[in-house]
Parts: C-alpha cells; sequence; structure tokens
C-alpha cells in the first residue's frame, strides 16, 4: 500500500479508535454516534472504495463556507447543550468534539486538516479515558497507540507530498523509479509496531514511577451500587433466594497471613438478628454506636484484655475489598476485632455487626483482623452454665408457632445432654434430612418455617438457619440468625476469595454459656451451586477477575500509595504467586504452550522476577534491535527512500542544468555517466566547466553518497546554475 | 589516517618510476586495496616488472618475484620439506609465495601444474602441504606478467583461470616525452631501488578495510548486473562474465571510488572499470574473427557495451 493511502487509512483509523473510545465511555446520543459512525465510514469507504463510491462521497460535499457554518452553529449548539440540554461542560465538549470530527471528516484535503483530525482524537480520547475506568478502555487505549504510532511515521514519512518530485530532466534521460519508492513493507509493519509496543511500555514505566498527584476531574463512582438484599433492619424470608444466581461480584477477599484456604470456605459476617415474627426476620439491637480509634488508626471493637475469659479462637486478617454496595455493612469473618480502612468513621452494633455511616459509593478496601470464638471445654461438660440476662431477653424469643416445631426440637434433642450437643444435634437433623433447593417459593406461604420443615423438606440457607435457630430457642437455647456471604471461590492467579452476589448466605449462631457466640451452619452443601461448564473455561474466568481486579487497582485507582506499595513488593520479589499464574497458563494453553516450549519454561521457572525485570530488557531489546535496525540495509533503505527537502533541490538543481545543457547542444547521453558528462562539457565549453562540475558533484553526493548537502552548498550551486545560465556558449 | 592523502602519495611514489602512465598505477594499487590479483599482459620491456617491483616497494612489505619457466615445479613456488637430521623430522621450506607481493613472471610459459598450483594460493590465501595448511601473508597479492606477442612454447591461461585476477591492465608504450625522461634518467641502479616505503602492511590491512565500507547506491549495483547480464546475452560473446566477474567489479568500484576520495561509488567508476575488470573474464564469439586471445578486442567489445547501457540518474 503506498504510503498516502496508508496514511488517510491510519487517519481515519485513530478518529475510529477515540469514537469508539467515547462511544463506549460517555454514552453518546444515538443520533450523533449513528451520524460520526457513519462519517468514519463515508470517509473509509472514500478511501477504499473505487471511483463509484468516491464520487458518491464528494457528492455530498458542500462549499466551504457551507461547513464553516456548520463549524458556528455546531460551537453555538454547544453553549446551548452546556446550559441547557446536558447542563454540563464535558458532554457538551464531547458532543461539540463529534461535531468538530464529523466536520473534519469531510473536509480532508490538506495535511493540516490531518493534524487537526488527530488533535480532535486525541482530545477525544483522552475525554473517553476521564469518563471511564472499565477494563475495555485498555484495549481501546492499545489500538489508539498503535494507530497513533503508525500514523505519526507516515505523516512524517509523506512529509512533502505537495512538492514536486520528478525533475524535469532531458528527454533522454530515464525517469527515476519513485513508484516503489513509498510503499508499506513488511519491514515498516514492524517497525511501525514495534514502535507502538516500545512507547506502550515507556507508558507503563511513566505511569507506575512518576510520581502523581490529585485526581480527575470528573471522577466517577463505579456506576450504580450493587442491589444486595439480606442486609437492611428487616429480612423477610425468602428474600435472599432470587438473589443467589446473580454472579456479579460483590467482594474480593485476601487473606494475608494464612495460607490461601484451597478447598475451605470462609465466612463472611454481615448482619445478625435477633427477632422473628414467623416471616421476617429483624434486628432490634441495631442501635449504632460510634467505634473508637487507636493511634494508628485502627478500628478496635473488642480488645483481647477486655474480654473475661481469654479466648484462644484462630485470628484470620483479611484485606477486602468491597464493590459498592446499597447497603453500609462491613463483612468480614467472624468476629472483628480490628478494622482499619480510607474511612472516617465506623459503627458497631450490639451484634458486633460493622457499618459505615452510609452506604460507600465507590469500592472500599479494608483490612481486618477477626478472631472466632473457639469452643471452651467447659461447654463439653455436664454441667449447664449460666446465660447473662441480656442473652436471654434477646435470644429466646420465639414467635407464635405451632407446637410441632417445639415437639420437633425435643424429639431431636431429648438424648443429648449438654448445650452444645443438643445443639449439634439439630444441626446435623436439618443437614440429613432436607434438602437444598432454589425452586422452593416459600416466600409467599403464611407458615414458611412449618411448610420447610413439615411439608417440603426443601429450602435454601434462610429457611434452615431459620429453622436452626427457632427449634434452638424452643429449647432454651439462645440463638440468632446471620447473613453475611459465604465465600468458597478461591481465584488462585490473585490468590483471594471472589465474593459474588450468588454466594450470599444465612447461618446460625449460636450462644455457648461459656466460649460465646459459635457460628453453625446447617445448611448442606449446594449440589447444584457448583455450576455446569469446564473447569478451563472457569479458570479462564477467574484469570479475567483477576486481571480486571489488578486493572482497577493498579490503573483505576492507583495512587502515590500503592505507587510505595509497588515499590516495596517489587522490592521483596514475591514470585510465587506468579509462578502459580503462569503455571496455570501454561497448562491451561498447554497445546500453545508446546509450540513456545522453550519459552514457556522460562517463564514458568520464575526467572521473571517482577516487572521492572521484564520491562527494563525489554526496552533494552528494543532499542539495540531500532539502533543495529537503522544500521541495516533495509531501513537505509527506508530510510534513504525518503529524499528529503534539499536532495529534491538539488537533483532539480542538476535536471535543470542538463536540460540547460542540452539547448546549448551538449547532450548528456543515457549512458553517459555524470564525471564523463563533466569532461564532455569542459572538452567543449571549457567556460562552463567549473560549474557544472560543482553542481554535477554535488548531486553525485546527494543522489549516490546519500550525504545531503546543507543550505550553503545549495546556494552556491545555485548561483553557479545561475552563472551557467547567463554564460554565453562560444 | 587519511586515505586520499596515503593513496596519492603511493600514486606519486611510483610515478617517479613509472613515467606518463597514472592511470596504471592507479588501478595496480586499485587491485591491492580490493585484495585482487593483477594480471599485466603487455610486450616485454614497457615496465611490468618494474611497476610490480615499485608497487612492492613503495608499501613496506616483502616482494618475491617468480619467473615462470617451462621447467619449474610446484615446489619451486610453494615449497619443500626437507628432512632435518638434528630433529629426525621433515621440515617445511616456505617457498617464494610466502611474500606480500608476488610477481610471477611470464606465467604462461610454465605448465598448466604449475600454474594451477599457483591459482589455487591466490583463491585460498592458503597453501596445503603434507597435510598441513600455511596461511599465506596479508596482504598478498600476485602480480602476474604475460606477453601476448610471443605464443612460442607458452601454455595459456584458461577462462576459469583468468578469472581469479581482478583485473587485467595493458601498461602500453609511453609518449616519446615520457620515453625521454626514462632515457634521461640515471642508469645506476634499479629505479625502484631508490623508493622509500610509504605503507606498512598494517595499514595496508585498514585500507583494504574500508574499502568495505564504501557505499554502493542500489540504483548504481542495478547498472552493474545490467551491464554484467549484457555480455552473458551478447551476440559477439560466447562466454559471458560470471557472478565471481561481478563481485569483482563491485569490489573494484569501491575501491577506486577509496583511491579517488570519494566515500560512495559513482556510475562512472563502473564504467571505467568494466573493460579492465571484465575483459579476460569473457570470450569472444568466433564471428568475430580469429584474433580470440587479443585484448584490445576483448576491452573494446565490453566497452561498446556498456556505452549503450543507460546509468542511472
Amino acid at each position: 500500500m503506498p504510503f498516502d493511502q496508508a496514511l488517510r487509512f491510519a487517519s481515519i483509523w485513530l478518529a475510529s479508535t477515540s469514537f469508539i473510545g467515547l462511544t463506549l465511555g460517555a454514552g453518546l446520543p444515538e443520533w450523533l454516534a449513528a451520524l460520526t459512525g457513519a462519517a468514519l465510514i463515508l470517509a473509509l469507504l472514500r478511501n477504499a472504495g473505487g471511483k463509484s463510491m468516491g464520487r458518491l462521497a464528494t457528492y455530498t460535499l458542500m462549499s466551504t463556507t457551507g461547513w464553516n457554518l456548520l463549524v458556528i452553529v455546531g460551537f453555538l449548539g454547544f453553549w446551548v447543550d452546556m446550559l441547557w440540554v446536558s447542563g454540563e461542560l464535558l458532554p457538551a465538549g464531547v458532543h461539540f468534539l463529534m461535531i468538530l470530527m464529523i466536520i473534519k471528516l469531510f473536509n480532508l484535503k490538506l495535511r493540516r486538516d490531518y493534524l487537526h483530525l488527530y488533535a480532535i482524537s486525541l482530545v477525544a480520547i483522552l475525554a473517553s479515558g476521564s469518563l471511564t475506568t472499565d477494563l475495555w478502555y485498555l484495549p481501546i487505549f492499545l489500538l489508539y497507540l498503535v494507530v497513533g504510532v503508525w500514523t505519526l511515521l507516515l505523516f512524517q514519512l509523506t512529509k512533502h507530498p505537495e512538492e514536486p518530485r520528478i525533475l524535469t530532466m532531458s528527454v533522454a534521460m530515464r525517469p527515476q523509479p519513485l513508484a516503489s519508492v513509498s510503499q508499506v513493507t513488511p519491514q515498516f509493519f514492524w517497525l511501525a509496531n514495534g514502535l507502538a509496543l516500545a512507547t506502550f511500555g515507556l507508558t507503563l514505566v511513566i505511569f507506575f514511577t512518576i510520581p502523581r498527584v490529585g485526581a480527575g476531574f470528573y471522577q466517577k463512582g463505579f456506576g450504580e451500587n450493587i442491589r444486595t438484599s439480606g442486609f437492611s433492619e428487616t429480612v423477610n424470608l425468602g428474600e435472599i433466594g432470587p438473589i443467589k444466581r446473580d454472579p456479579s461480584v460483590v467482594m474480593r477477599v485476601e487473606l494475608s497471613d494464612s495460607l490461601p484456604q484451597q478447598a475451605g470456605r470462609l465466612y463472611l459476617r454481615g448482619v445478625a438478628f435477633d427477632q422473628y415474627d414467623g416471616k421476617a426476620w429483624t434486628n432490634r439491637l441495631n442501635y449504632r454506636r460510634a467505634v473508637s480509634e487507636d493511634a494508628a488508626g485502627t478500628f478496635v471493637l473488642r480488645s483481647s484484655r477486655s474480654l473475661t475469659t481469654p479466648r484462644l479462637g484462630d485470628t484470620i486478617r483479611q484485606n477486602i475489598l468491597l464493590e459498592p454496595l446499597d447497603t453500609p455493612v462491613l463483612f468480614a469473618a467472624p468476629f472483628i476485632e480490628r478494622i482499619s480502612g480510607k474511612f472516617p468513621s465506623v459503627q458497631s452494633d450490639l451484634t458486633g455487626s460493622v457499618y459505615l455511616p452510609f452506604p460507600s459509593s465507590s469500592r472500599i478496601e479494608y483490612s481486618v483482623l477477626s478472631r472466632s470464638n473457639s469452643l471452651l471445654p467447659e461447654d463439653l461438660g455436664a454441667e449447664p452454665g449460666v446465660y447473662p440476662e441480656s442473652v436471654i431477653r434477646h435470644f429466646l424469643q420465639i414467635p407464635s408457632q405451632p407446637k410441632r416445631i417445639a415437639v420437633l426440637a425435643k424429639e431431636i434433642t431429648h438424648t443429648q445432654r449438654t448445650i452444645y450437643d443438643k445443639a449439634t444435634a439439630i444441626h446435623s437433623f436439618l443437614t440429613h434430612n432436607f434438602r437444598y433447593s432454589l425452586d422452593a417459593p416459600l416466600a409467599e406461604q403464611d407458615q414458611p418455617l412449618e411448610e420447610f420443615l413439615f411439608t417440603r423438606k426443601t429450602g435454601y440457607c434462610e429457611h434452615y438457619a431459620t429453622a436452626m435457630v427457632i427449634m434452638l430457642r424452643t429449647i432454651g437455647i439462645p440463638a440468632r440468625l446471620v447473613t453475611g456471604f459465604l465465600a468458597t471461590e478461591w481465584n488462585e492467579y490473585g490468590n483471594y476469595y471472589v465474593v459474588r452476589q450468588q454466594d450470599a448466605h444465612a447461618w446460625v449462631e449460636v450462644h455457648l454459656p461459656h466460649s460465646g457466640w459459635i457460628t453453625m451452619d446447617p445448611t448442606p452443601p449446594s449440589i447444584e451451586s457448583i455450576g455446569s461448564g469446564s473447569p478451563a473455561w472457569h479458570a479462564l474466568g477467574r484469570m479475567l477477575d483477576t486481571i480486571r481486579l489488578q486493572w482497577g487497582r493498579f490503573f483505576v485507582q492507583y495512587s502515590a500509595a500503592d505507587q510505595l506499595a509497588v515499590v516495596r513488593e517489587l522490592r521483596a520479589g514475591s514470585t510465587s504467586a506468579r509462578n502459580k499464574a503462569f503455571d496455570s497458563i501454561s497448562t491451561l494453553f498447554s497445546p500453545f504452550m508446546a509450540m513456545f516450549g522453550g519459552m514457556a519454561d522460562y517463564v514458568s521457572k520464575g526467572t521473571i522476577q517482577s516487572l521492572a525485570e521484564v520491562l527494563v530488557p525489554t526496552l533494552i531489546g528494543l532499542a539495540v534491535l531500532l539502533w543495529l535496525g537503522i544500521r541495516r540495509p533495509w531501513v537505509k533503505g527506508m530510510i534513504s527512500k525518503k529524499t528529503t527537502r534539499d536532495e529534491q533541490v538539488i537533483m532539480q538543481l542538476y535536471g535543470r542544468m542538463i536540460g540547460h545543457l542540452d539547448r546549448k547542444g551538449i547532450a548528456k547521453l543515457t549512458a553517459t555517466p555524470p564525471l564523463e558528462f563533466v569532461r564532455l562539457t569542459q572538452e567543449r565549453w571549457s567556460s562552463a566547466g567549473s560549474a557544472v562540475a560543482s553542481i554535477t558533484e554535488l548531486y553525485c553526493r546527494s543522489r549516490f553518497g546519500q550525504i545531503p548537502p546543507t543550505r550553503e552548498e545549495l546556494s552556491l550551486a545555485e548561483d553557479h546554475l545561475r552563472d551557467l545560465m547567463t554564460l554565453e556558449k562560444p | 589516517m587519511n586515505p586520499t592523502g596515503i593513496i596519492h602519495a603511493i600514486q606519486d611514489n611510483i610515478a617517479r618510476v613509472i613515467k606518463g602512465k597514472p592511470q596504471v598505477i592507479e588501478m595496480s594499487i586499485v587491485a591491492l586495496l580490493a585484495r585482487g590479483h593483477l594480471l599485466l599482459e603487455d610486450v616485454p620491456g614497457v615496465g611490468k616488472t618494474t611497476l610490480a617491483h615499485s608497487l612492492a616497494r613503495s608499501l613496506d612489505c616483502s616482494f618475491k618475484r617468480i619467473q615462470f619457466t617451462s621447467d619449474l615445479l610446484p615446489s619451486d613456488i610453494v615449497g619443500v620439506s626437507i628432512f632435518n637430521r638434528q630433529k629426525q623430522a621433515f621440515e617445511f621450506m616456505p617457498g617464494p609465495i610466502f611474500a606480500n607481493i608476488v610477481l610471477a613472471d611470464e606465467i604462461n610459459r610454465t605448465t598448466p601444474k604449475t600454474q594451477s598450483s599457483l591459482l589455487e594460493a591466490m583463491s585460498e590465501a592458503q597453501i596445503s602441504f603434507d597435510n598441513k595448511t600455511y596461511p599465506l601473508n596479508q596482504p598478498f597479492m600476485v602480480i602476474a606478467t604475460q606477453n601476448p606477442a610471443e605464443y612460442h612454447g607458452t601454455f595459456p591461461l584458461p577462462e576459469s583461470q583468468l578469472d581469479r585476477f581482478l583485473m587485467r591492465l595493458r601498461i602500453g608504450y609511453p609518449s616519446p616525452e615520457e620515453e625521454k625522461k626514462v632515457l634521461d634518467r640515471p642508469q645506476l641502479l634499479h629505479p625502484a631501488e631508490e623508493l622509500q616505503p610509504l605503507l606498512a602492511t598494517h595499514d595496508v590491512l585498514l585500507l583494504q578495510d574500508q574499502v568495505d565500507h564504501v557505499l554502493m547506491e542500489e540504483s548504481i549495483t542495478d547498472y552493474l548486473l545490467a551491464i554484467v547480464q549484457r555480455t552473458r546475452h551478447s551476440d559477439l560473446l560466447s562466454l559471458g562474465v560470471s557472478t565471481r566477474g561481478a563481485l569483482a567489479l563491485s569490489r573494484a568500484a569501491k575501491a577506486l571510488s577509496l583511491v579517488r576520495g570519494r566515500t560512495y561509488c559513482l556510475p562512472d567508476d563502473i564504467k571505467e572499470l568494466a573493460p579492465i575488470v571484465l575483459s579476460h573474464r569473457i570470450m569472444v564469439a568466433r564471428t568475430q574473427g580469429l584474433r580470440q586471445r587479443s585484448c584490445e578486442q576483448a576491452e573494446r567489445i565490453i566497452q561498446d557495451l556498456v556505452d549503450s547501457i543507460p546509468v542511472p540518474v
């Protein structure tokens, strides 16, 4: 493809890329998007299509005055848009930008028109960058980068297309083979893409290393908050059921010091409920108080010193990335001891649930130290403990249920002696005799619990948990219902749990006299929640999720603090996670990897220590390649094929000289080389000899020696030629 | 080191001995810088040997002369193994070929066997003897002379072996004025003996390396190849120029550019060198008369061919 055509194509692609970015990011009005799209397609067709297409495209053009008028109208429209229609600067600006792009696309004639188009595209891609934080921006940006490098290279290489290139030589001379001069060669293709890659690498380095200040002017949240159910003050039985099929991610949980629990389950406690009225659970203990903050900015809920009995439960340290939800609840493994994050204050209620003052509109990250209550040996012993008054008051409430439930509970537990054994008996009863099903439309029932226990015998977590709580209460054991999430999906690529909406769960906390609240889950493991699809597909999904997480963490929310963290991590050189990721990739793509066997080995062996260690050699390698490439004949040829302006001038001068001598009767034959022609001229017209020799020398040096003449030499040669023209031939 | 100045100094140096033949001197230096060998073909007594001698004297390098006769043997050139009594072993005694510049006088007077032993050394730059390989000195240049006037008792070199020579030069008689200068010169000692060496062998090698860096623009390469192609399709010739010939012309053109103080080749270089580099590599068709071995005829045919090929502009 000739350079000129390639340039036109690349320019339109550049505009298209920024247009796609804006369309995806800003949500242009349909008519404007359609109009711009049509203009882009038309512009493409004008370049690609044959003559008829071109005529069609030019036919629609109006006069320059018309276009100018349109620009003015568009500008007025921009003010109207900004003041009344959209009411904001950015959307109005974006709309005006698109109108400018349409106008420019119809007026691509001169080189400066192309420059204007590039400027519009640049502003458009920047605007789309400030309008979105989604992952799709990355491929669009990459595409923009590649096309941009292409466009700029081509723009430089076709620097003087408006100037005449063919010299006015004498008739006898062969025209120069200039047709082959500017073609897009494979070498050029790779050079351009290599440059784009290098630019991207450089961009990454700059992004990660240059300290950043401030934030965007138009920072938006992550779109709509995710709607949750089960975490308000009142929860109807059966409310969680419908969301059990929603796969949207709610949070991601990293376990910072404990080992990744590959098959393990992690309960993320949200809210506890004490009152059940037969249909709905209510949290009456929702009086929230602010949690005090210690010197290090950590909110301490219960310090180990304040406890009456030494608690020996396991601690879990978690880093939680919570998506914006419609609830202010902060989820964590039971029971939260300390919590720290980027929020000004934290509240907690009497059941140990932790809340933000109001729901966050953006993703928040917090770390929690949790300690579960361990089962003390006193509770396994025979003598019954004594419950505190507050526990009895709140957690033994029973709705006016028929006696059947109480009878059933007694039946199950009458052989057991201790409280713990009784609870376990009910737990195993529910686990073994009931079937888990999401298809239970129990919400409409008058007596959902009875329906579940005696008729249907199928249900989901809420039913199990409610049944267990009520049964425990009927036999005098304080218990409460807890809602939250049950994390089971371990992402081995990023070393975190992915918690989705469908992981919403309800379980039971039983109060034992000595140990305190113990978590028990009567819900049998669900069979259908495993899901279908091949493991490879799931792995791919998890990998994509990791990428999305990293995108959000390292690019969208990248702050100076993160910068420090990255540097620290680079220095620590944590390779295990990466090794794992590479291993998984290689098993996933083993057929492809077999092809690049050596490479895969190299990568999976974990020789790559860190991002910097990859980037730096890549950049150095590219630089060396480029440097070598410039010394290679093909690059040299590519560069030299672009005749510079000065070279063209001297070639024109030489052509005029030859033409002049031809008119004076000294013809240059095709087989006469330049210096021989100088000698010939000197023999036949000695007074012209010196001028001819000097111009020829400059011409030869530029044409065959590829040493471009300097300005002084050129003006000297022009003087010589002028002298020659005035010289009379004897 | 300024190559142009040095080369001019050598040219002037030789010109003090060889009067009135600047072109021949220039071309012999071109052959040296292009790492080629030189074939001087002319009648006796016009200074062939003197030219070789002067060139060798101007460079600080070793010079050997071998007078080729019909009873010369390969071992007279390459060397012999002699039994050393003290060491109880054979010892290789290098022959006259172990020099930087070797003058092979009247090369067509010896047998093909001996000729080929020399030519092998020329192309390989090494000698194999008794299953051992001995590299020759660098720079290594053979200047061979032959007498076209006298065919009695000669073994003319076949074209395939002539191909090994970079160029074939004719010196020709000097003009009467120049000849007078030669006669006026005191005849006390050999004129070449009074020359002072100007260039060390190391510098010669450097200059030869510089030749490789001379730029030959693509259009000039095309021009060169057009000439070569034309010789292969000409009706006047029964054998065209080989690829080795094209390579030789390219190298010679680069060396000539360097000698003329340029870093790039011009079409002029190719055109000027074509007759002397290519004429001994072709065979004139029998339709052109029976004077096949005539240098002049072959050179004229090449000249005519080149004159019909358009030069790049």
